[in-house]
């Protein structure tokens, strides 16, 4: 699962906020990422856990002159390899005075 | 040995591979012997919601990983031959039934694996596809072949029984109360560190370790089957990460944002983003 953070401003720049990604990082006996079930023995767990709330925080500075932006967020989960689904996508407009 | 007891002992030879267990040679005879055909006579609705089930393509939706197992696995890594007792490690949870399929039969569903993933002609693909869709996990595989989840201490399913969580008499066939199916280690069984019938664990699916040590560990109450068949009426069809509502209600999200200025005398716009990823799921996302 990944989550994006971007920022588009008034002038029309894209700025990359922050990007993070979570998932189940399988390894063989010998600490080798493997992708098949069947060779997998230990699970590096980089996932969300269950009752809790994971917190991000990104800070970014935005070309000078910038009045306005939409901050846009994504999260997108992909349950196999060629699969993805955009679970939330939010934006929130901010100006600075 | 009497005449007697000779024509006894011949007749015994005949009739126990029918009443012990059966071997069956052929997928369609294996298929009709789990067949699920019937069930949808009285339980229609439930039947539509599994055959839209990925239950109900255990095999089909899993054909690259079961492929690479066969080909990758025992061909490459362990150089070993391809034998039903090798690919009971995938089929114990894919294709329960296969336990009932001879060991031709058996290494011809390999073959039929490889084939629809790796022949050049889509024809035979698409006839491999068709064949191997027959084998699933279906209404007996659950309410019968993996039900009793302690066969060595209270022994295994009773053929041609069908278990219920509240084991409502039918007409139709025989019918006993399961608790064991309202539990969430009734799907743990596949959905967890899996151990297949030659005894060695696999950790190809962790759902249920994350279930027990992150989710029940942490206060959480619901079972499986209470989040992927109760709520929403979601039933047979068994929604889970391939649906986008599903995977919507296990994750919350917290979204802050300010616009804030920097470094006194430039004062650089600039964008301060807090972010709250919520699992309300009863298992870490993502997992498998």
């Amino acid at each position: 699962m990944v989550l994006e953070v971007t920022a588009k401003t008034d002038k029309g720049t894209v700025v990359p906020i922050g990007k993070k990604e979570y998932w189940e990082l399988g390894m063989d006996m010998d600490g080798y990422h493997r992708i098949g079930a069947w060779q997998i023995k230990e699970v590096i767990d980089l996932t969300l856990p269950p009752r809790k709330t994971t917190k991000e925080r990104f800070v970014a500075e935005l070309p000078e002159g910038t009045t306005s932006a939409d901050v846009e967020v994504k999260v997108t989960y992909f349950p196999a390899a060629k699969t993805e689904l955009v679970v939330h996508e939010a934006t929130k407009k901010l100006t600075f005075k | 040995m009497s005449w007697i007891g000779s024509l006894f002992f011949a007749l015994l030879l005949i009739v126990i591979p029918l009443g012990a267990g059966a071997e069956y040679a052929t997928v369609d005879d294996l298929a009709k012997a789990y067949s699920e055909a019937s069930c949808k006579s009285c339980h229609a609705k439930v039947h539509n919601d599994w055959k839209s089930s990925y239950h109900s393509q255990s095999i089909v939706h899993s054909l690259g990983g079961i492929r690479n197992f066969i080909v990758v696995g025992l061909g490459q890594e362990w150089k070993q031959p391809v034998s039903k007792a090798h690919l009971m490690r995938c089929m114990s949870c894919h294709a329960p039934m296969l336990k009932d399929a001879t060991e031709d039969l058996a290494k011809q569903v390999a073959g039929l694996i490889v084939t629809a993933v790796d022949d050049k002609d889509e024809g035979k693909k698409t006839a491999a596809k068709t064949e191997l869709a027959k084998l699933n996990v279906n209404c007996v595989v659950c309410h019968n072949t993996m039900v009793s989840l302690e066969k060595n201490l209270v022994g295994a399913p009773k053929p041609g029984v069908y278990y219920s969580p509240a084991g409502k008499a039918s007409p139709a066939h025989k019918t006993e109360k399961s608790p064991a199916m309202s539990t969430a280690f009734f799907c743990g069984q596949c959905h967890g560190i899996h151990t297949p019938p030659d005894g060695d664990a696999l950790v190809c699916n962790t759902l249920y370790g994350s279930y027990q040590d992150g989710y029940r560990a942490n206060g959480g109450s619901e079972t499986c089957q209470d989040c992927h068949m109760k709520a929403g009426n979601r039933g047979h069809k068994f929604p889970g990460a391939y649906e986008v509502d599903m995977v919507r209600d296990g994750i919350g999200l917290d979204f802050q944002a300010a616009a804030i200025r920097l470094h006194p005398g430039k004062w650089i716009p600039t964008v301060v983003v807090n972010i709250g990823l919520i699992n309300k799921a009863g298992h870490r996302i993502p997992d498998g």
